[in-house]
């Protein structure tokens, strides 16, 4: 007994005692909100209880369930959007792989020019919001559905756009496919440069074909990176939010995540939980094949070749016209929405593109409701609410980029020193779990946990708090998995060695173990600070007018249709993603690529 | 006065692996120790257990007068308060820092003032003959460059104890050769206890006062290198130490000899065992003699075997030579004329007897202390 108390006594480290805490802080911000998010499926709330008859709020009960389920409008409440969430993350995954594995197999494997142009540019897309082409194609596409005035294409052409081309399921597919693609591109490029060039060089001397080298050595080795790709697209299609808002809201065309937004701000609260709790049911239900499908076969991946690289397959006379497509492609996804936007910031009267209409009233015009749209708004930059909403945006980003790069660092550190042990694995698998939430299902989940107080926290709904904890735990996977990767690289003897020196924990921490992986810890700070920037789907529930970020308040000058507004916020927005990533790549040698993929 | 006395240490991880098992040790003040053995058999724990970087699960662990471990008293020492200085495998040099700044370091950390953080780092760059690299990053160093930063950076310290983690395993040959010297120059000049981890017996052999042979988590047996050689305490020891591997015999014993096969091996002293009963023989290749077969002629001794392979090293010819059930290592420093598939005989040469028992104990002597042999 003597001894074991001893043992414990002299078992007390730095890592130990964090990961107690750290368990501790996890296990309230992940693990309690689930179970208070199930039992909000459970709770009559005070508007249903005219919906459910006899009930007072806060009664338990199954009708949520029911009418989700089984109810008369199951089909539109629950089965239409689940089925339009589960055809939008298929197609998009299928294209995603498709245009990804494609031009990652021409950057790395065949002779094609400005590689490095290319592969820096086919980053952009993930990097600018996911709903900017949502909003460039309404501004390219849109037609009378909506009123007011067509898009740039039907005032060029004069043809008019069907619905299903400009809004619903079919753009929605599409503007998110060419969001995700990176994806595919970094990973599956990723797997094909890690390729022993010698495997191939094996099967070549055995007298097989290029055909039969791709088929039978190249594409099962990057299989497991292809599972990756598919798996993950399929899940961000799951939870994301902002595009099917924007062009799926002027058909009415639901999916899971804005179905769940309309019930939660409207009068089923119930159901919209209980959207969220099969958004989260789905995420684990892909987690788990891709961890059947790959688990064991993901190692393929991280065999790294030591000979040279295999020769580049030569395009010959396809090699011009190919990087033409190429270039066109990339130029098409990144400059046209943007310019598309751009133009549309600039025209006075919505609609009408020609010269004299130019006008930079939505930037810098003074509040009218004459002029224009006679919104009554001062132009974007002196409008103190957009630019107050952009401030708090920053503000916001900054702040959950640091706190995500020490949590990260620290539960990083605390896992692999504790490596072997459950409290490692544990603390491991924790802050994985918010991966698997989309993200809108996270914000519901932290809506229902803090929109009262309990116990000795307070209510958090309303404050700029309540986002930074909901936007920390979002990235804390990705912050923990750069933290983590970091201390894997360093190995414990350069830690061991500075306490040989005598050196104490938080002057190992400063001296060693942080600048030793500065561009790692940098890179897994940058990720969250672009995400925060462009973050809509996780932060849409948790707003408050107080609180306003750039991309929630653009939503709302979405509703009325003053696109210009929201156009030229989103164009601040890329801009600034753009700029810190370039700035941060430069000055601090940050690789976006390194943290994503998850 | 011990220098470093380890009593009852044992190091059990999660699922009941026993990385080291009540392991009972004593280093003697200044000398060159060395804890020799199979990788996974205890010896980078005992060593991580005296710099105070594992925590042992029972035992104790004085350095001096210091008690650096002591699970009864609840006590375990800083690595750093244990006056010892650890030169890592990897040596695990700060990429980020320069030669200078990854030797003053421990310096700075304890605050030493800056006249004699200059001096102490220019005394010990001259000894080690790094004063040039000084200035570059350790990623610009070659392999024995690095080694000698990793030492540096300890010597600075002035550690009464010097731990060395397999210091050589990353060198190539020949820089091996040199920083074998070097080490034991070092060993000479500053008079500390050294406690080197290897599993490379030749480095073993050919550096230390004293080897602490390790199997499993347990002390095998604890004594000067040519001493092991000789009279290894258990059939482990005899087949770890030697290269090539010793060459052991099953037999059966008899008054003046033992019997393996058709190869008797002549006893200079009667063997503790009943005649008749199993016994294996420890032959090294060095005492194993050929001769070739000429007509009809027996030799009273030997045995007969077929040569399966000739492998010359340049100073002596290693054959191997199938005989009854055994292939038998043979060194010879003078050519026989003998090819592949020769018949040839082999006999024992005269030499003190390597025999152990059915349970691997040895039954002509141990060396020093091996308490495996004695339970």
């Amino acid at each position: 007994m003597r001894a074991r108390l001893q043992r414990f006594r002299l078992s007390v480290t730095p890592q130990r005692v964090m990961a107690v805490l750290f368990l501790f802080v996890l296990g309230y911000l992940v693990v309690v909100p689930l179970g208070v998010m199930l039992q909000e499926t459970f709770i009559v709330h005070p508007l249903e209880r005219f919906q459910i008859p006899g009930s007072m709020p806060g009664d338990y009960t199954t009708a949520h369930w029911e009418r989700t389920f089984v109810g008369p409008n199951s089909y539109a409440f629950f089965y239409r959007p689940l089925l339009n969430t589960l055809t939008i993350s298929l197609g998009l995954a299928f294209l995603a792989l498709l245009i990804g594995g494609t031009l990652a197999w021409l950057v790395v494997r065949t002779d094609l020019p400005l590689k490095g142009l290319i592969s820096n540019a086919a980053i952009i897309p993930y990097v600018m919001p996911s709903w900017t082409l949502a909003l460039a194609w309404i501004t390219l596409f849109k037609n009378q559905r909506i009123g007011g005035t067509p898009g740039i294409f039907t005032a060029l052409t004069g043809i008019a756009t069907p619905d299903w081309f400009a809004y619903g399921l079919f753009p929605i597919t599409i503007t998110l496919a060419l969001h995700y693609f990176p994806f595919g591109f970094m990973l599956i490029g990723g797997a094909l440069r890690n390729i022993d060039a010698q495997l191939e060089e094996s099967a070549e001397l055995l007298g097989a074909g290029r055909a039969t080298i791709l088929r039978r050595v190249v594409v099962p080795l990057v299989l497991p990176a292809i599972f990756s790709t598919f798996l993950l697209t399929f899940s961000r299609g799951l939870g994301t939010f902002g595009t099917p808002a924007f062009l799926g809201g002027p058909v009415r065309e639901f999916v899971l995540s804005t179905s769940l937004y309309a019930n939660l701000i409207g009068q089923r609260p119930g159901i919209g939980y209980l959207a969220a709790f099969v958004m989260i049911a789905l995420g684990v239900l892909v987690l788990y094949m891709d961890h059947r499908i790959i688990g064991s076969r993901r190692s393929f991946v991280t065999i790294s070749g030591k000979g040279a690289r295999a020769g580049l397959v030569r395009l010959g006379r396809w090699r011009w016209p190919v990087t033409v497509a190429v270039l066109a492609f990339i130029f098409g996804v990144i400059a046209v929405p943007i310019v598309a936007l751009a133009i549309d910031t600039v025209m006075l009267r919505p609609g009408v593109y020609a010269w004299s209409n130019f006008s930079l009233h939505y930037w810098i015009g003074e509040a009218s409701l004459r002029i224009g749209l006679g919104t009554g708004e001062p132009g974007i930059l002196r409008n103190p609410q957009l630019m107050r909403a952009l401030g708090n945006t920053m503000q916001l980003a900054i702040v959950v980029a640091l706190i995500c790069g020490v949590l990260g660092m620290l539960i990083g550190y605390t896992v692999v020193r504790l490596r072997g042990t459950w409290i490692s694995k544990l603390l491991d698998q924790l802050s994985f779990l918010p991966y698997l939430m989309p993200s809108i299902a996270l914000g519901s989940i932290f809506l229902a946990m803090f929109a009262v107080a309990r116990g000795p926290i307070p209510s958090l709904y309303g404050t700029f708090w309540l986002l930074v904890v909901a936007c920390v735990v979002n990235y804390l996977p990705y912050a923990v998995k750069a933290g983590t990767s970091a201390m894997m690289q360093v190995g414990p003897e350069l830690e061991e060695a500075a306490i040989m020196s005598g050196a104490g924990w938080w002057t190992r921490m400063r001296r060693v173990l942080f600048p030793v992986q500065k561009a790692t810890y940098f890179s897994g700070m940058l990720l969250p600070f672009i995400s925060v920037t462009r973050e809509l789907s996780l932060l849409i529930l948790l707003v408050t007018p107080a609180t306003q970020l750039a991309t929630t308040i653009t939503l709302r000058y979405t509703d009325r249709g003053w696109y210009p507004y929201t156009n030229g916020m989103v164009l601040l927005l890329v801009i600034i993603v753009i700029a810190s990533t370039v700035i941060s790549r430069r000055l601090m040698k940050t690789d976006l690529a390194k943290g994503l993929g998850g | 006065m011990p220098q470093i006395a380890i009593q009852g240490v044992s190091r059990v991880f999660a699922g009941d692996v026993r990385a080291v098992w009540e392991l009972d040790l004593e280093i003697p003040d200044g000398s060159f120790t060395t804890l020799l053995g199979p990788s996974g058999c205890g010896k980078t724990t005992t060593l991580r257990m005296i710099a105070g970087l594992e925590m042992p699960t029972a035992g104790e662990i004085r350095i001096g007068d210091l008690i650096a471990f002591s699970l009864a008293k609840g006590r375990s020492l800083a690595p750093s308060k244990r006056g010892l200085g650890l030169v890592f495998q990897s040596y695990a040099l700060w990429p980020h820092l320069t030669v200078a700044q990854n030797i003053t370091f421990g310096l700075e950390v304890q605050r030493l003032g800056k006249a004699e953080t200059t001096r102490r780092l220019d005394e010990v760059a001259a000894a080690l003959q790094i004063d040039k690299l000084l200035g570059r990053y350790t990623s610009e160093l070659s392999g024995g460059q690095q080694q000698r930063v990793a030492i540096a950076r300890v010597l600075v310290m002035r550690p009464s104890v010097l731990l060395l983690d397999e210091p050589l395993s990353n060198l190539d040959a020949t820089l091996r050769m040199d920083m074998r010297a070097e080490l034991k120059r070092l060993h000479a000049e500053t008079g500390a206890t050294v406690v080197y981890v290897t599993h490379d017996q030749l480095e073993a052999l050919t550096m230390s006062t004293h080897i602490a042979l390790m199997h499993e988590g347990e002390l095998q047996q604890f004594a000067p290198p040519l001493d092991l050689y000789a009279r290894p305490a258990n059939r482990f020891a005899a087949g770890f130490l030697g290269n090539p591997r010793i060459n052991l015999l099953e037999g059966v014993a008899h008054r003046d000899h033992v019997a393996c096969g058709a190869l008797s091996v002549p006893l200079d002293a009667a063997l503790a065992v009943a005649a008749g009963a199993p016994v294996t023989v420890g032959l090294r290749a060095e005492e194993l003699r050929l001769a070739p077969v000429d007509g009809d002629d027996t030799a009273p001794r030997a045995a007969r075997g077929v040569v399966t392979s000739v492998l010359p090293t340049g100073s002596d010819w290693y054959y191997r030579v199938h005989v009854g059930d055994h292939d038998l290592i043979v060194r010879q420093n003078e050519l026989p004329d003998l090819r592949l598939g020769d018949g040839v005989w082999v006999e024992a040469a005269p030499a003190p007897l390597k025999a152990f028992d059915a349970a691997g104990r040895s039954l002509t002597g141990a060396a020093g202390i091996a308490p495996g042999a004695s339970a």
